[in-house]
């Protein structure tokens, strides 16, 4: 067992699962997202992606192009969502407001779902050797 | 083709810079993002108040905003509201660990711009930029000793590019101080690494040759052999010191070894056989605008005194003897005189160098030349002394010993790699040189000085076909030319230009120094010495039909297509 490939699956996976955390549930609710959930998403995202740094295989940049998709989409759901919790609006979020933060997470969740993808493969690919 | 076999370098070589950082920066780069992470989390959960006491917690955004300015130790100031106990224990402990991440972060990677592995990979990026950038053709040379700094120098006046590998980081360095007229990129490394010869492009279209001049033979080798094999038709100019190595390099069709040793024995039997033949060949090799080189007077015949190292002082011995000089060697190793006690005096006394005329010194150390050198001149006064110096930096030395003849290996290196680079006909004309009669060498040198001036002519080679010459394909194919009438000044044909030719090739079938009155044939090809002017006339001589028929035939033709059909007398008026 390797405890490098351990932490940078368990980060992957983490990144994932709490992307999907904040993801599920109406759209239009923002009390049906946890604002600590995006941030932490936020936290481990970016870990995610300093561990895929470095690595020169064809796997592993495109795992570090997912990795950061995901980083850039979920920064900019915690972008809006202070803008409009303290700018346009005084703590609770509008409908279309929701909609915009939690959708981006979903755009993130997508990068994330193929960076698990990618994490599978690999690790079936390697099995096999 | 031949390009395919080159190894794939891919993106990894030139971007290895941004991958080790990225590399190295993983762990600072993770520590940081947690203690931020856990610092922001934990201010927006410790408990606080609002300006009127009620219970508050700071959001998410307030917290990363404090922590941004403070992490970074900016110290803003600016707080929403006065700070509880709870939060202030939790910003101190926060503090702490966030200068702790910062400074780890800031020191990984200012020590990771000292890293000479980051330079040396930065250093590369940039260098195969550079060579990547070159588009007018370049030479490959390996080693930067003394030879290829005369070389690169002579190189740089003509106006030629080269790129340098050496395994010597001092060396590499000295490139960019030596202040180049065009740039000249210098990697360091072995260049027996295939892959490094690529990077310094080995593959590159624009590379016109690879001279492997490098200190040791294994590396000249190498390059060598990896050239014949991956690029067969590049040139590779190649420097050895043995035999055997360069068997194994002509093996691999490398014609052109040099030798320095080697040719120290050539120089002196064309010495010994004309001093002026000596004379036009360094002359003819020397870089571009060097004055005429002094005559030596002509060398003694008689008993010679060779004070040579193992096989080396054989070799030297048996040219000269092939001369008909009657040689006495003394065999020297490593300073000491193998014979005897080791001291100048044996030495002088086991070759009779007081009854010799003249005495050589060719020892592979060049304090051992300096000491035999002098005893020999307490000796025996009168001798004519030739020694071997080994490094061009003592030049001093032995001008002050009073040597008669010194050659420097460095400097015959780059004049033969010179000569090879500049004119492959010249190297068909050079070997000649010797073996013409008494005086004509006299009579050339002075041909050249008084038709091109003091300095070293411009050599070139032309040939007399369709594309080098089109003014002339009828004229060749018909009437017949003569090399006079070719020759004559476009400006008034009846001066000549300032052009001596020393060589015209026909297949096989050389002549040197031909006279006025030969015909010339198609595909002959010519190689002339002259000034810059005379080389421009006679390229319009070979390309210009006006020019042509004025300068071999006296007539002036029309220069119009109109015209020419008018007069309908002129060859390429003709109806195709």
């Amino acid at each position: 067992m390797n405890l490098e490939k351990v932490v940078f699956g368990f980060f992957v996976l983490l990144a994932a699962t709490l992307n999907f955390g904040f993801f599920i549930g109406d759209l239009g609710k923002p009390e049906l997202h946890s604002v600590y959930e995006l941030f932490a998403a936020v936290a481990v995202n970016l870990v995610a992606t300093v561990l895929k740094f470095g690595d020169r295989t064809q796997i592993g940049a495109v795992h570090l192009a997912t990795s950061l998709v995901a980083s850039l989409q979920l920064i900019a759901a915690a972008v809006v969502w202070t803008y409009a919790a303290n700018v346009l609006t005084d703590g609770t979020l509008t409908v279309e407001q929701s909609a915009a933060v939690v959708s981006l997470s979903g755009g993130a969740l997508f990068a994330n779902v193929v960076s698990v993808v990618l994490l599978v493969i690999e690790t079936v690919s390697f099995q096999r050797r | 083709m031949a390009r395919s076999r080159l190894p794939e370098l891919g993106p990894h070589l030139s971007s290895a810079g941004v991958f080790l950082v990225l590399r190295r920066m993983r762990a600072p780069l993770i520590v940081l993002i947690v203690i931020f992470a856990v610092s922001v989390l934990g201010l927006s959960l410790v408990p606080g108040v609002d300006d009127e006491g009620r219970p508050d917690r700071m959001s998410l955004f307030d917290a990363f905003y404090f922590m941004a300015y403070t992490a970074t130790t900016i110290g803003f100031g600016e707080l929403p509201h006065e700070f509880t106990a709870a939060q202030r224990m939790w910003v101190t402990l926060s503090i702490f660990l966030a200068v702790v991440g910062w400074a780890y972060a800031i020191g990984s990677l200012l020590s990771l711009m000292q890293d000479p592995g980051f330079r040396q990979a930065l250093a590369r990026r940039s260098f195969t930029r550079a060579v990547r950038r070159i588009s007018e053709p370049y030479l490959l040379l390996v080693g930067y000793g003394n030879a290829s700094k005369i070389l690169a120098r002579s190189l740089d006046d003509m106006g030629r590019r080269f790129v340098v590998i050496d395994s010597q980081s001092t060396r590499v360095s000295s490139v960019e101080l030596d202040a180049y007229r065009a740039d000249a990129p210098a990697l360091l490394g072995d260049a027996r690494d295939t892959g490094l010869l690529t990077l310094a492009g080995l593959g590159h279209r624009a590379c016109a040759g690879v001279i492997a001049l490098a200190g040791d033979d294994e590396t000249n080798l190498d390059v060598a052999i990896t050239t014949a094999l991956l690029r067969p038709e590049l040139p590779v100019i190649a420097r050895s010191s043995s035999r055997a190595v360069a068997e194994r390099m002509r093996a691999f069709h490398v014609q052109d070894v040099v030798n320095p040793l080697d040719r120290f024995g050539d120089h002196l039997r064309i010495l010994l056989r004309s001093p002026a033949a000596y004379q036009l060949m360094i002359w003819l090799t020397s870089s571009p605008g060097t004055p005429l080189p002094e005559r030596f007077p002509s060398l003694p015949h008689g008993r010679w005194v060779v004070c040579g190292h193992g096989r080396y002082g054989d070799e030297l011995s048996a040219d000269l003897r092939a001369e008909g000089l009657d040689v006495t060697v003394v065999h020297v190793a490593g300073g000491r005189v193998l014979a005897g006690e080791g001291d100048s005096a044996h030495v002088v006394e086991s070759g009779h160098v007081a009854e010799a005329v003249a005495f050589v010194a060719a020892t592979a150390s060049d304090t051992t030349n300096l000491w035999l050198v002098e005893a020999a001149r307490r000796a025996n006064p009168d001798a004519f002394v030739v020694a071997l110096q080994n490094r061009r930096a003592n030049a001093p030395l032995f001008a002050a010993v009073g040597v008669d003849f010194g050659m420097v290996p460095a400097e015959v290196i780059a004049h033969e790699v010179l000569a090879r680079l500049a004119n492959p006909v010249l190297m068909r004309f050079l070997p000649q040189v010797p073996r013409q009669a008494d005086g004509w060498a006299e009579r050339l040198v002075e041909r050249l000085v008084a038709t091109c001036g003091d300095g070293t002519p411009d050599l070139w080679r032309i040939r007399l076909d369709a594309a080098e010459a089109p003014a002339l394909t009828h004229r060749l194919a018909g009437a017949g030319l003569r090399l006079e009438d070719l020759l004559r000044d476009p400006a008034d044909r009846d001066t000549a230009l300032d052009i001596v030719p020393l060589t015209l090739l026909r297949q096989d079938e050389r002549t040197i120094t031909p006279t006025g009155d030969v015909q010339l044939r198609p595909e002959d090809q010519l190689l002339l010495a002259g000034r810059l002017r005379a080389r421009a006339a006679l390229d319009t001589t070979m390309t210009e039909e006006p020019t042509a028929s004025y300068v071999l035939d006296g007539r002036r033709a029309a220069a119009s297509w109109v015209w020419r059909r008018f007069s309908r007398q002129d060859p390429a008026g003709e109806p195709r």
